[in-house]
């Protein structure tokens, strides 16, 4: 095995099988590090808890629900707003967060009364919402709080009100990732089949694992309605409880990031016999093989060829600009899950990036499967790296950027590597056509920057080119392209608006006529 | 197996695991099928026979072998310089290697978990 040892991990020697190096000839019989287990002690890990994984990501994307935290308040406001995953409701989801502000007599005395008061206080403040979700936390979950006879009890003197129990604390899990896990099992369990949906369409999609981050569920949701497919619920970004709750009505569960909701397709495969196709969203040529998938599923290929023909034309002028200032950067891809094979693979492709190292918080082995799959050589692949390991990473690879979350992106700009946002993103979204420019154009302003240059110098030790005048960006990523690209009237910069999203809401889509071939 | 034999099964395997998601479902059971399924009608696909999906699980199936097949014929002219028999015979080695890589030979420890 081609473990890669950290020199400041030397004395946690446990840490070795967390991180490899792929090799010439590695496959991934040889060449895969340990995944999902708990952080080792002394590993002072960038992880999230099993709370976090249930709230922050995967429940509260969804738009018309109070999500209340039974817990004490920095539980919920840890979790809170740094995700941009926006709705078309006005934002209720990101405006709000509640949380029954467990104390400490609560854990002696037991806090089932402050509950149930904060569930009543709550919709009475709220009277439009009539939905709720419950977040079990470890201060609650070890007092033995019954949330489930609470919630009954509310249900039956509220009968207009619906409320989700997902008991996931903080310690249910190595990370995030068991959250996950139990919110997926939890809602099929507890809600799925509980409504019958209107269907509007003979194409009928659970658009599963996807957020909506900066309108990456709107961005796609606008492909599905052009081809005439009825989207009847997304899990979670941009969800409405009660489409979530009608799952079950669904011809196909088109899944993004499997990481996070596999399991829920699983399970919708085996009760409900509804097939899972795994997409990526992200790059042109996957997300047009994407969209061509879908709709041969139905039998519509002509709908998505349509599509494709369009946006190509539009946005790969604008790809293409990019991609000749950016050809052989040094990318370290370093997300939470799902984006290290998302991403490793179309980077280099369609933007001409070179990936030198791939690492996941919280992933699973089979996250660390695909994204060594789709890495090239010597790639540093590291599972649950620590803050000191990032660093040492960082030196020894001298990546032109790196992509990550905003503590890790924090640490790295300190360090002179300019950071984006593979979490909440930067100016996205980044889905689709235009949304994949807007990615190219952020990684472009990003290694270009001229503060860059500015910020390298140290004011105290190095000299100062006081001769020189300011550098921008264009100069800076232009001195070495040839001249038929530099001068190229076909490439041009990417020319969509400030907000690519809120347009798509007042959009108005065509209507087909029914095919006899549509699924059963 | 021959070198001419062995660098086009690689090649072929490297598009799979480079572009496709489908061969790393969660567990070893789904694999198999995954595997088996979406090969198998890639083979038949190749070979020029019928494919006629009839569940919805069977459409999935084939919606990833068509574009399997389609990208296998676009990157390598080769493709359509050999047989039938031939074709099946490359295929087979191809799904026995995809079989090793992702199920027989993986050390991903989830994959015998015995649920999702």
């Amino acid at each position: 095995m081609p473990y890669h040892e950290f020199e400041c991990s030397k004395c946690i020697p446990e840490r070795k099988q967390h991180a490899v190096t792929k090799g010439p000839g590695e496959d991934l019989t040889s060449c895969l590090p340990k995944g999902y287990l708990n952080t080792i002690p002394g590993s002072i890990s960038e992880r999230g808890c099993a709370y976090c994984g249930a709230k922050h990501v995967i429940g509260t994307p969804m738009k018309d629900v109070i999500h209340l935290s039974h817990g004490p308040i920095g539980c919920t406001y840890d979790t809170w707003q740094t995700k941009r995953y926006i709705s078309d409701n006005g934002n209720f989801q990101l405006k709000y967060t509640f949380a029954t502000d467990v104390r400490e007599k609560h854990i002696v005395f037991g806090a089932e009364k402050l509950l149930k008061q904060n569930i009543i206080e709550a919709f009475q403040q709220f009277p439009d919402i009539k939905r709720m979700t419950i977040y079990q936390t470890c201060a609650t979950a070890l007092i033995g709080d019954d949330i489930n006879a609470i919630a009954e009890e509310v249900m039956e003197e509220l009968p207009d009100v619906d409320i989700f129990i997902c008991n996931s604390p903080g310690f249910a899990g190595p990370s995030q990732s068991g959250g996950h896990h139990k919110i997926n099992i939890a809602w099929i369990n507890q809600k799925v089949g509980t409504v019958e949906p209107t269907i509007t369409s003979d194409y009928v999609i659970n658009y599963v694992g996807e957020y909506n981050i900066q309108g990456d569920q709107e961005v796609m949701q606008d492909f599905f309605k052009r081809m005439g497919i009825q989207v009847l619920s997304t899990f979670t970004g941009n969800g409405s409880y009660d489409d979530l709750r009608a799952m079950h009505k669904a011809h196909l569960n088109v899944l993004e990031c499997a990481r996070s909701a596999e399991y829920i397709c699983n399970e919708l495969r085996v009760r409900y016999g509804i097939p899972r196709l795994d997409i990526d969203g992200f790059g042109f040529e996957p997300l047009s093989q994407s969209l061509r998938k879908v709709a041969m599923f139905f039998g519509i290929q002509d709908r998505a060829e349509a599509i494709i023909a369009e946006e190509t034309a539009r946005w790969k002028p604008e790809l293409d600009w990019y991609k000749e200032r950016l050809k052989g950067k040094k990318v370290c891809l370093w997300p939470g899950g799902s984006k290290l094979w998302h991403w490793a693979h179309v980077i280099e492709e369609e933007m001409g990036l070179k990936v030198v190292s791939v690492y996941t918080k919280f992933g699973h082995q089979g996250d660390m499967e695909k994204g060594i799959a789709r890495c090239g050589e010597d790639a540093l692949a590291i599972d649950d790296p620590n803050e000191l390991e990032g660093l040492e990473a960082l030196e020894m690879l001298k990546p032109d950027i790196i992509f990550t979350g905003k503590r890790p992106g924090e640490v790295a700009k300190k360090v002179g590597v300019p950071y984006l946002n593979a979490h909440a993103y930067h100016n996205g979204p980044y889905k689709g056509y235009e949304g994949w420019v807007r990615f190219a154009r952020d990684i472009y302003n990003a290694i270009y920057s001229p503060i860059h240059q500015l910020a390298a110098l140290d004011i105290s030790r190095d000299p100062i080119p006081t001769d020189k005048g300011f550098v921008t960006q264009r100069m800076l990523s232009d001195a070495s392209l040839p001249e038929e690209i530099r001068a190229s009237t076909t490439l041009r910069q990417y020319s969509g608006a400030y907000d690519s999203v809120t347009p798509l809401r007042d959009k108005t889509y065509p209507t087909f006529d029914s095919r006899p071939a549509a699924a059963e | 197996m021959e070198d001419v034999t062995k660098t086009r099964v690689e090649q072929l395997i490297d598009y799979i695991m480079k572009n496709c998601l489908w061969q790393f479902h969660s567990r070893n059971w789904d694999r198999k099928r995954q595997n088996e399924n979406i090969l198998g009608m890639t083979t038949k696909l190749l070979c020029g026979e019928p494919v006629t999906p009839e569940t919805p699980e069977d459409k999935c199936y084939w919606v990833d072998a068509f574009c399997l097949a389609e990208a296998y014929r676009e990157r390598h002219p080769w493709l359509a310089t050999l047989g039938v028999d031939q074709i099946r015979e490359l295929m087979a080695k191809l799904h026995e290697q995809l079989d090793f890589q992702t199920i027989t030979g993986s050390l991903n420890e989830e994959l015998s978990d015995q649920h999702y």
